[in-house]
Parts: structure tokens; sequence; C-alpha cells
């Protein structure tokens, strides 16, 4: 078979008919599963990071997860987890409130955006992606800091992040355990 | 798979490095190919698995609708079909051409949204690779027909 001068012959359509089929499989799959990845890991009602989970998957458990969307007032109150710094995702966690917010910090949150604010009786934390919607706020009473993780930066250009498959967001108490 | 034919045309001067252009004039085209696809394989199966990553980058559609993700789903599909022709060498040049069409829209969707960027020059040189391929006829490891 001639296509726009190239032959295919009937094991080459074979396999390009594999491989169509193959991909209308995966179409499938990630149209059925197209609300999973919705401000991925980011907004801390969904403050699990996603590919850093998966890299951790040999550690202790999973890092930082909370429980679906919420308000402050809906959302269960955190609990406190195993530390960050135990976790093989720490070395790239970068802390962004409390300031001050050093350079890779805010390399890590390109293309983010989170906000916290501070009242008595905890910390508000609230993130999306820039452009879309933001997240439900979420409140963590005992939330001392707040940390990106950012697998890779080599993703991040200017002021967009092109895979934000690798990106979270972590509250952690004054003792460095992840709020989850 | 079946060889190419095509002699390859290097002097021969003896030596570990006249040898060493041998091969590589030989397996650079197929290593440029595979490589192409292993990228265009990797990019279409995750736009296939998480097609709400990609859909903020769908020009002049709302990355929250559902016609994105379709879109996404479409390209993706299509990355991947484009990368097993790119490996096995079927329909190389057509693949490669249709590949390289892709690029461009996507380094023009890049520089227009975020300029020249380092993720930007990145994907030119993808583009450059798709390039070179659409005008290769030397060959090795492919599907015969």
């Amino acid at each position: 078979m001639r296509v726009a001068g190239e032959t295919v012959g009937a094991r080459g359509t074979a396999v390009l008919a594999a491989a169509a089929i193959a991909g209308i499989v995966l179409a499938v799959h990630g149209w059925s599963a197209r609300h999973n990845g919705e401000t991925p890991g980011l907004g801390p009602a969904a403050a699990g990071p996603t590919a850093p989970a998966s890299r951790s998957a040999a550690s202790q458990g999973p890092p930082a997860h909370a429980s679906p969307a919420g308000t402050g007032s809906d959302a269960p109150t955190p609990k406190p987890g195993p530390r960050l710094s135990a976790q093989s995702y720490a070395s790239y966690s970068f802390r962004v409130w409390p300031g001050p917010v050093g350079s890779a910090a805010k390399a890590a949150g390109t293309g983010l955006a989170i906000t916290v604010r501070r009242d008595a009786s905890g910390i508000m934390v609230t993130a999306g992606v820039v452009g879309q919607p933001p997240q439900p706020a979420r409140f963590y009473p005992t939330g001392t800091a707040v940390y990106v993780v950012e697998a890779s930066m080599g993703d991040d250009s200017g002021n967009s992040d092109y895979n934000l498959g690798d990106d979270g967001l972590i509250v952690t108490d004054s003792q460095g355990r992840i709020l989850q | 798979m079946s060889r190419s034919t095509r002699t390859t045309a290097v002097p021969e001067r003896g030596g570990l490095a006249d040898r060493a252009a041998t091969i590589a004039a030989g397996w650079a085209p197929t290593m440029a190919r595979l490589l192409l696809g292993l990228t265009l394989a990797w990019f279409g199966y995750h736009e296939l698995m998480t097609p709400r990553l990609w859909t903020g980058y769908v020009p002049g559609v709302s990355a929250t609708s559902d016609f994105a993700i379709v879109l996404v789903l479409a390209h993706g599909w299509l990355l991947l079909v484009l990368a097993v022709a790119i490996v096995a060498g079927i329909g190389l040049r057509l693949a490669a051409a249709v590949a390289a069409l892709l690029l461009v829209q996507i380094v023009l969707d890049l520089a227009v949204t975020g300029g020249l960027t380092d993720l930007t020059l990145r994907d030119v040189g993808v583009l450059g690779l798709a390039v070179c391929l659409i005008g290769e006829t030397r060959q090795r490891a492919v599907l015969s027909s």
C-alpha cells in the first residue's frame, strides 16, 4: 500500500493498527479518569504531591495526601504524618511559606498560585495553577510551613510549568511532620 | 527487520576514529529515529493517560472543558501512532513529516504564549530531528513490508 509516496506493507499496516488500537484503549482510560488530574496535587485540599508520591512508593507510606476538596470548615482536620525530612522527595521540596523565599523555591513555584493566610488558630492555604480556578482553601490548625514539591525544574520556564504532574504542595507542623 | 542496501560513503583511512565514523554514519539515522520515537511515545502516553494535565496547552480552548480533553487525547493518540511508525520505520518519511508539522505547531504555540524560552528551544531541537528524518533514506533495523 502506498501512502503519500511511502510504501507500507501488510506487516507495517498491522503494527500501525495495533498501535492505533492500543492508543484508543489508553484514550478510553484517559477519558474515564479525566477528572483525576485536575490541578494535580495542588491546592491544599489535594495536597499530595503526585510524582513524588509515586517516587516514594518504596518509602514510608503516601506523602501528605489530604482529603478531597473541601473548605477549611468542612474538610477533616489534618493530622500529622511522617516527617518531611524523612521522605525521599525531601530534597526537592522547597519552602514557600513563611519567607524568605529562596530562588529555588520561587522557581519551584513557577506556574502555581499559592496563598497562605495566618490567623490566630492556624493557617489557611489556597493553591492552584496560574490561569485556572483555585482549589478551595484548606485550614491547617497546626500548620507552620508550606512547601512546594517540584521533582523537575526542567519543565518550568518563564511563568509556566509545562508539566504539573510532578508538582505538589505540602504543609508541615512545627516539628516538620507532614499534615495529611 | 531488514537493512538498507545503500552504501555509506566513508573514506577508508583505517584507524579507530574512522571505524567509529563508519559505525556512526550507519547507525546515527537509526538512533535518531529511535530517540525521536521515544520522545513522541512518552508524550503521547502521558497525554492519553492524564489528559487533564495537558489541557492548559490547547490553544483557544478552555482548559477545563471536556473538548480540550478530547483534543489532548486525539493529540496523544496521534503521537503514539507516529512514535510506533517512526521507531519501526513504517512510512518513515511521511511519519516524520507529520511529526515535524506537529512540532512546528507546538513550537509556535510555546513561542507565542511563553516567548523564546528554554523549553521552546528544546522543542526546536526535537523539530530538527524530525526534519532530518524526513529526508533520510539510510535506515537500519526497520520493519520490512
